[in-house]
């Protein structure tokens, strides 16, 4: 796929004003984004950005390449279809907490299991933005938001831990702010044959401010977060002994562990493992039946086996 | 030896075999219906099963059951009632002694009348001896125990020989009506191809049937029924059951527009047949995906749309319901997809393997906001093919979603069909957009054809075209993001003059006498039901004129002219008036509503007394 | 595209932009403050908050400031992009059109 085109972050601008509120971390990962793709060396043409409902869904309006902004919870559906009839395309799905883990739930969990070609970037604020601040599937138990004065009931999602549950083959997290972090995991998850599922802890700094300001804070940061790479050796606990990290592990119980650790909150790829994708299966499967049968003759068809002659 | 038996001649006859859900019924009806459409009769069919796959043995719940109805000449329906019952246990005899008209044939297999078993469906004596069946011929036949005598020799145990008693009865049945049996058999040795020793006992079972007819004394009679040459064009004919119509319409459709199918389905009754048929046509190049949810479904059917594919989704009502969303999203993107509703009972579950038309209001505007979509209905199990086409052809023209209203009675039903020539199809190609459309060397997605207001179909992949659409309202023409109220009310009303301007046929009246004033109007699967009606009352003297709906958004342009030229409307509908509603709404014109809402389609015999009541009255009230 | 910091700043250094920075690219020179072009992601938080009205969007920039628009793209020639201002803190030195600047009384 990739060319030799040379392009460069302004060539994926697209001419509509970006709209979310000033300071809005998604500023900064469609910047990163932006800065990233000419990377990928592939031609804007053969890339698409499919997002559902909610801040971050509106992405794919300031991307120029093609998009489809969709409806609530339903572009891995959508962006499912589209890259099981289109393998040759570079499609990625931009979503949040709400859209991903809440109404669309379902179908994440599938399209992770399932390895379609996806890159799925999961904009993480936990909390709902665009209907104007209630608690989120990832909101900490005892939000208070507007529609829990009282404070929140129920258990947030780990969303790392769910996709690792689900079967992905690919699960990462990566902080709005730190674009070269942010820029390394896109990078490894565009490289990723299968579904990539990449948390971003993105900040909303009108309705859940600063959930992230240890992970960010210069003299927080150290202590707070777990810079995991491949090959390098990290520990659970200060005291705990070494692991040496690797994301091929095909058993996932190091990355489980690692999904369910707060502090330090890891950050990188937790797991990269090798899978067939969904639709190189599926279109293996046509391409099969083709070499078996023949391409498929219309007449012969619609004669079917049993037919029989009415003469005039 | 007994005497050669008497044949006699028949113009039509209706057979119903009945028995457990495990009994083999909608099998041996197939193979029946099989043998008849290569005998050359004209038929119809009316499979009728529980929703259970296994409802309890031997009780009236797990009744199933499969009507043929064939002819020397044309028919329109799978009968009312039928001539003769095949009834393989008490409880298939119970449920169904009450659609047999008096003089009707019975066959009972004698072994399944247990003491027990008569019990199960509240008989506390044998409706064989107890005079219960005095109306009617009975054949009492040993079907288990001659079935297990004849593959004593087979080597498979009592109870695996037992299970081939559906084959007996086929084969007692094909005797009594002259049908050809090698197809049968051929069928059978493919069925069983793995296990052969069971097609042998199969094919066993079957010649067995055969030669109890020809050689017992309780069958004197055979009958034959001519095929009915005058019924069909010339031509190469195959039976089809609707859905299996739709199915290859659908690879047809993709073929003529050049397109790959892609097809997001959800498993439902009774539109799964679609998805096994089309899964196995991988080498036409279709894509077939079992999705979690009706929802991703119709998703992914619409994501292959924008990426170049004809996306079909495919359900019944319950799933429309879940879909009603993203056919929105279709609506508001403008491009093309078919959604195929296998209508079935309602509300909620209602009634998964009957049928019903009850989905008509769902799909005109089961949806937020001005969601105008095209609706079309086939009228026949065969018409189903052609509706398909004719709906890829919408869809793929005016760029939008479009419905496809069949039903349980069509899916499962089956008719003759002449199959036809590739090259006679429609051709459905489309030119994607390849370079900028604007002055000024840019790309507007939403710029439209001045005639179909369509937009322009730009697929990803191609240079220079690059857009953002969604679900947001949109500004006319640029397609970028507007909430200028002016723009909002110009594209509300540019979608609905979009699909209000669908070229679609105009109403063909069938008024054989040119002075009827009644006008009976249908649509989707109650053509064949209405047609057979309306010939009935027109045999007995009656003038009624007829009309039937293929498309029901838009209608046809002459519609609102040709219900004014009648004093009376009459719309009969598996529903409780919901087209009756359009059309008064519409045209303000006064039509009358004849509904049922039984799950099973309207019998012809009572619809024509309801017509002939209808003519009747709109004569008696002078003129117009 | 990116923000300006233009001469309204110089000598006045409010800060309360750099608070408002979600990416952390508003730098401390000797005399003013400045965006970096390529670390800034167009976010606009800045712009409201500066007591001064100092920062502009680039195209917005007023004509007579037009060329802080360089000054805040070549004070970072020799930097690069160091991904983040805090951890330098105060850079003891100004891009020349600053510099130049007449000392503003406190």
């Amino acid at each position: 796929m990739p060319t030799d085109i040379a392009l460069t972050p302004k060539d994926f601008k697209s001419d509509q004003e970006v709209r979310w509120c000033p300071g809005c971390g998604d500023y900064a990962i469609l910047a990163a984004v932006q800065g990233f793709m000419p990377e990928l060396g592939i031609a804007r043409e053969n890339i698409v950005f499919v997002s559902g409902i909610g801040c971050s869904s509106r992405f794919p309006y300031y991307m120029n390449t093609y998009g489809m902004h969709s409806v609530h919870g339903r572009a891995p559906a959508i962006a499912t279809g589209l890259a099981c009839a289109r393998p040759d395309l570079s499609v990625w799905v931009v979503t949040g907490d709400g859209d991903a883990l809440s109404i669309g739930g379902n179908h994440l969990i599938h399209a992770l299991r399932r390895n379609v070609n996806l890159k799925i970037l999961l904009f993480n604020n936990e909390i709902y933005g665009l209907t104007k601040g209630q608690y989120s599937p990832t909101s900490e138990r005892g939000k208070i938001t507007r529609s829990t004065p009282m404070g929140s009931l129920d258990e947030p999602f780990r969303p790392l831990s769910l996709a690792i549950g689900a079967e992905a083959s690919f699960v990462a997290r990566t902080i709005d702010s730190d674009r070269g972090h942010l820029t390394d995991v896109l990078r490894q998850a565009a490289a990723h044959q299968g579904t990539a599922l990449v948390e971003i802890y993105q900040n909303c700094n009108i309705f859940n401010d600063g959930a992230f300001d240890t992970l960010k804070n210069p003299a927080t940061r150290d202590d707070a977060l777990l810079r995991l790479e491949h090959g390098r050796p990290y520990r659970l606990a200060p005291d705990a002994e070494e692991i040496v990290h690797d994301v091929e592990d095909p058993d996932p119980t190091a990355a489980f562990t690692l999904s369910r650790l707060r502090h330090p909150t890891p950050i990188g790829v937790l797991r990269s493992v090798r899978r067939p994708a969904y639709d190189q299966l599926m279109n293996r499967q046509t391409a099969g039946a083709v070499a078996e049968r023949g391409p498929g003759d219309l007449a012969a068809l619609l004669a079917g086996t049993d037919s029989w002659t009415v003469r005039g | 030896m007994s005497t050669p038996p008497t044949v006699k001649q028949l113009d039509r006859v209706v057979i119903r075999f009945a028995g457990d859900s495990g009994d083999g019924m909608q099998l041996t009806g197939d193979r029946f219906t099989a043998e008849t459409a290569g005998f050359g009769n004209d038929l119809s069919t009316l499979p009728n099963f529980p929703a259970e796959i296994r409802a309890p043995a031997g009780t009236l719940p797990g009744v199933s059951s499969f009507q043929l109805h064939f002819a020397d000449h044309d028919i329109l329906t799978p009968g009312d009632a039928p001539d003769i019952l095949v009834a393989m246990n008490p409880a298939a005899l119970r449920a169904n002694l009450a659609d047999l008209p008096r003089g009707a044939e019975i066959i009972v297999n004698t072994d399944e009348f247990s003491r027990r078993a008569l019990a199960k469906v509240g008989w506390s004596a044998s409706p064989l001896d107890d005079g219960t069946l005095e109306a009617y011929r009975v054949h009492p036949v040993a079907l288990t125990t001659l079935t297990a005598e004849a593959l004593k020799d087979s080597g498979l145990t009592r109870k695996d020989a037992e299970r081939a008693k559906n084959m007996f009865a086929l084969g007692l049945l094909s005797w009594m009506y002259h049908r050809p049996t090698e197809g049968t058999e051929r069928f059978l040795r493919t069925k069983f191809a793995r296990r052969p020793e069971l097609a042998e006992a199969n094919v066993t079972a079957f010649r067995a049937g055969w030669n109890y007819g020809e050689t017992t004394e309780s069958f004197a009679v055979s009958y034959e029924v001519a095929p009915a040459e005058r019924a069909f064009a010339p031509g190469r004919h195959r039976n089809i059951s609707g859905n299996l119509a739709l199915s290859l319409g659908l690879v047809a459709a993709a073929e003529r527009a050049s397109l790959p199918l892609f097809l997001g389905s959800y498993p439902i009754t009774p539109a799964s047949d679609i998805l096994h048929e089309l899964s196995k046509h991988k080498n036409f190049g279709v894509r077939t995906f079992q999705a979690e949810d009706e929802i991703a479904g119709i998703g992914a059917a619409l994501g292959a749309a924008f990426g170049g594919a004809l996306g079909v989704t495919t359900t019944s009502g319950p799933g429309v319901a879940l879909k009603s969303e993203t056919i929105g999203l279709a609506v508001s993107l403008e491009l093309p997809l078919l959604v195929v509703d296998i209508q079935r009972g309602g509300p909620s579950t209602g009634l998964p393997t009957k049928t019903e038309q009850a989905d008509l209001l769902q799909a005109m505007f089961g949806r937020n906001g001005e969601a105008p979509v095209p609706v079309l209905a086939p009228a026949t199990p065969a018409d189903c093919f052609t509706a398909a086409l004719d709906a890829a052809r919408i869809a793929l023209t005016y760029r939008t979603p479009v419905f496809l209203l069949s039903d349980g009675y069509l899916a499962n039903g089956s008719e003759p069909w002449r199959i036809p020539d590739v090259a006679e199809l429609p051709d459905l190609r489309v030119e994607f957009a390849t370079a900028p459309n604007r002055p000024d060397g840019s790309f507007w997605p939403y710029q439209r054809d001045p005639e179909t207001l369509a937009r322009p179909w730009a697929v990803p992949g191609t240079p220079g075209l690059e857009h953002r659409i969604g679900g947001i309202e949109k500004q006319d023409g640029t397609g970028n993001i507007s909430y200028d109220p002016a723009n909002h009310d110009h594209m509300v009303r540019l979608r609905q003059a979009k699909v209000d301007g669908i070229a679609v046929p105009d109403l063909e009246v069938d008024d054989p006498s040119g002075d009827a004033r009644l006008l009976v109007l249908g649509w989707g699967s109650t053509y064949g039901p209405i047609a057979a009606a309306v010939s009935e009352v027109r045999a007995a003297g009656g003038r009624v004129a007829t009309a039937h709906l293929r498309h029901l958004n838009p209608f046809p342009a002459n519609l609102g002219a040709a219900l004014r030229r009648y004093d009376r409307v009459l719309v009969p509908e598996m529903n409780l008036g919901q087209l009756a509603l359009l059309l008064r709404a519409r045209f303000l014109v006064d039509v009358r509503s004849h509904t049922q809402v039984s799950g099973m389609p309207f019998k012809a015999a009572q619809l024509a007394a309801v017509i002939e009541e209808n003519a009747k009255n709109t004569e008696a009230t002078g003129a117009h | 595209m990116t923000y300006v910091i233009a001469q309204p700043c110089v000598d006045v250094k409010d800060k309360a932009c750099i608070e408002e920075c979600p990416v952390d690219c508003i730098y401390e020179g000797q005399r003013s403050l400045y965006i970096h072009p390529d670390e800034c992601v167009d976010c606009g938080a800045c712009e409201p908050v500066c007591p001064v009205e100092a920062i502009f969007y680039e195209d917005d920039t007023p004509e007579e400031w037009k060329d802080y628009y360089k000054a805040n793209v070549e004070f970072f020639d020799e930097l690069g992009s160091p991904g983040g201002a805090g951890q330098l803190g105060l850079i003891e030195r100004d891009h020349p059109l600053v510099a130049g600047q007449p000392v503003r009384a406190a």
